[in-house]
């Protein structure tokens, strides 16, 4: 990756977030922490703020992830930005990086009140912090991966269909599968976890957080998963997103 | 060396039906010049204008900018161009100088640089005023020149508009004409696209006559206007066969009460008119129009 990419990535950033925050800082702020909503509902019905304050910010950042990549490039094409910059010696790599990127600096103001909160209740230490956003990145590259797939199939799709299906998406990423609650919930279906990037994370960052037991070979086997995941989604974008039309 | 050119240059659109966009066309654009093409809503024109810049294959045939292929050499062609595309919008939280200032540092401009040219362009369209006011609250047409400001501050050699002046008053229409006529005196290379004739009989060098993905007519609007045999036009408001001219002529056109004659001869034109004036009626002469033209070339063609 030579430097024009890496720091069009941060213009791009730049670009798709400063002027937001600058315009709507406490806004923005205040929608970065709606992913703490659940948590409000959890101790109501004695969950735990442990396992809640984990799924908070693995939902900030994998559905910021996947909404930005669905909905932003959407936008963009509406508006015709995405013309204007294909025309532009911007590499694709960098739009969709910057493009992904800005919604995790809009973002940055929640996830660091969680961490906070985290470290304040001691969910997380410092190291599991350290692990926990080795792993929130891997989450986040995956479903912005998945976003920019599904952007790049649904070429024709209205931005209403889109808007709905990353909210659907969202949903079923971050709500369903074991992200807010402990998978053991689950018992003999536990296994479920795995499947999606997002418990997978969880799990992983409750393993780290001595919340989770897990033998030292399921926590490589959650690794691997995560891993490949992320890099059969990134493999799957760069094969099959068309930078220039047919 | 060109600046632009394409050599039978074809698209074929295949979705649920198949569509000849681009039936072998083959332009040049010279350096330094303003270049046009005109053609009527689906002639081609944005379909030429997206391969030329990069963002869609062709089906057949070849195209360069400034002698780079713009299949095999599309990075080096992005260096060199800028482009609005037709109806392209704005984010509304951004401010005109956000936008010509990211977009410069796209360019790969140092901050300062890119500061330095985004300041230029946001005066040459009359924006600098309104620099930090949010897009959201400017106008149709200061939004559409707040695009067109952060193509001139990429400092690109060739700066390619699809229908730039697409729903902008008279007004701003004009003050995008002489932003783009100080460009071309500056040394660029400009692509326009519009189906306004009197934007690409006032602004262009020469221009390009585009139908049904033909290419019908290339030259300066002069030469353009030479074109059909025609060179007057008379206007005449009530009965044009009291004139002695039949109605039913081929050079002749109706809307409502009016008549257009079009003629060879100008003392014909003055004949006609006199005579129409002396029977009470409202008569005018001038000579044809590059619509008048257009209108003949690319009505013929539909035919």
């Amino acid at each position: 990756m030579n430097a024009k990419i890496v720091r069009d990535v941060l213009i791009i950033a730049m670009m798709r977030s400063i002027p937001d925050l600058k315009r709507q800082p406490l806004l923005l702020t205040l929608l970065g922490l709606i992913s703490a909503l659940p948590l409000f509902f959890m101790m109501m019905f004695g969950g735990q703020l442990s396992n809640g304050l984990i799924g908070a910010m693995v939902a900030t950042t994998g559905f910021i992830g996947l909404m930005a990549a669905i909905q932003d490039i959407a936008g963009d094409r509406y508006l015709k930005i995405r013309e204007i910059i294909v025309a532009m010696p911007v590499h694709p790599i960098s739009y969709a990086m910057g493009i992904a990127f800005a919604p995790l600096i809009i973002s940055s103001p929640g996830l660091v009140i969680f961490a906070a909160l985290a470290m304040w209740l001691g969910v997380l230490t410092f190291s599991s912090l350290l692990w926990s956003i080795v792993i929130l990145i891997l989450c986040w590259a995956t479903l912005s991966s998945l976003g920019f797939l599904i952007s790049t199939y649904l070429q024709r799709a209205s931005i209403y269909t889109l808007n709905t299906l990353s909210n659907l998406l969202g949903i079923a990423l971050v709500f369903l599968p074991p992200v807010y609650y402990p998978e053991e919930m689950l018992s003999s279906f536990s296994w479920i976890a795995l499947l999606f990037p997002t418990s997978n994370a969880a799990g992983l960052i409750r393993i780290y957080a001595g919340l989770l037991d897990a033998a030292a070979v399921m926590i490589l086997v959650r690794w691997s998963i995560l891993v490949t995941t992320m890099i059969a989604c990134t493999i799957a974008i760069l094969a099959k997103a068309k930078w220039r039309e047919t | 060396m060109e600046a632009v050119e394409s050599v039978n240059l074809l698209k074929v659109y295949r979705n649920k039906e198949t569509v000849e966009a681009l039936k072998g066309v083959t332009i040049s654009i010279r350096k330094g010049e303003l270049f046009t093409l005109l053609g009527p809503n689906g002639a081609g024109k944005t379909t030429f204008l997206r391969i030329i810049s990069t963002q869609l294959l062709p089906t057949k045939g070849e195209a360069y900018v400034l002698g780079y292929d713009v299949l095999a050499q599309a990075n080096y062609v992005r260096k060199h161009i800028a482009v609005v595309p037709q109806d392209a919008a704005t984010y509304g939280n951004f401010t005109p100088w956000e936008y010509s200032y990211y977009f410069a540092m796209l360019r790969g401009m140092p901050r300062q640089q890119a500061k330095g040219y985004a300041e230029k362009a946001l005066k040459a369209v009359e924006l600098w005023n309104l620099r930090n006011r949010t897009c959201a609250t400017l106008s149709g047409g200061e939004k559409k020149r707040t695009i067109i400001a952060s193509a001139l501050a990429s400092d690109a050699d060739i700066l390619m508009l699809d229908e730039p002046t697409s729903g902008l008053d008279a007004l701003a229409r004009r003050s995008v004409w002489a932003v783009l006529r100080e460009m071309v005196e500056q040394g660029k290379t400009i692509l326009l696209t519009t189906h306004i004739m009197e934007e690409a009989e006032m602004v262009s060098d020469r221009l390009a006559i585009i139908s049904k993905g033909k290419l019908i007519a290339e030259g300066t609007p002069e030469q353009i206007k030479r074109l059909t045999k025609d060179k007057f036009r008379v206007v005449v408001e009530g009965s044009l066969s009291s004139l002695g001219v039949p109605e039913d002529s081929n050079r002749v056109t109706k809307f409502g009460s009016k008549w257009i004659v079009y003629l060879e001869d100008e003392d014909e034109a003055l004949e006609i008119v006199r005579t129409a004036l002396k029977k009470g009626l409202k008569a005018e002469t001038a000579p044809i129009t590059l619509e008048d033209v257009f209108v003949k070339l690319v009505g013929g063609e539909a035919e």
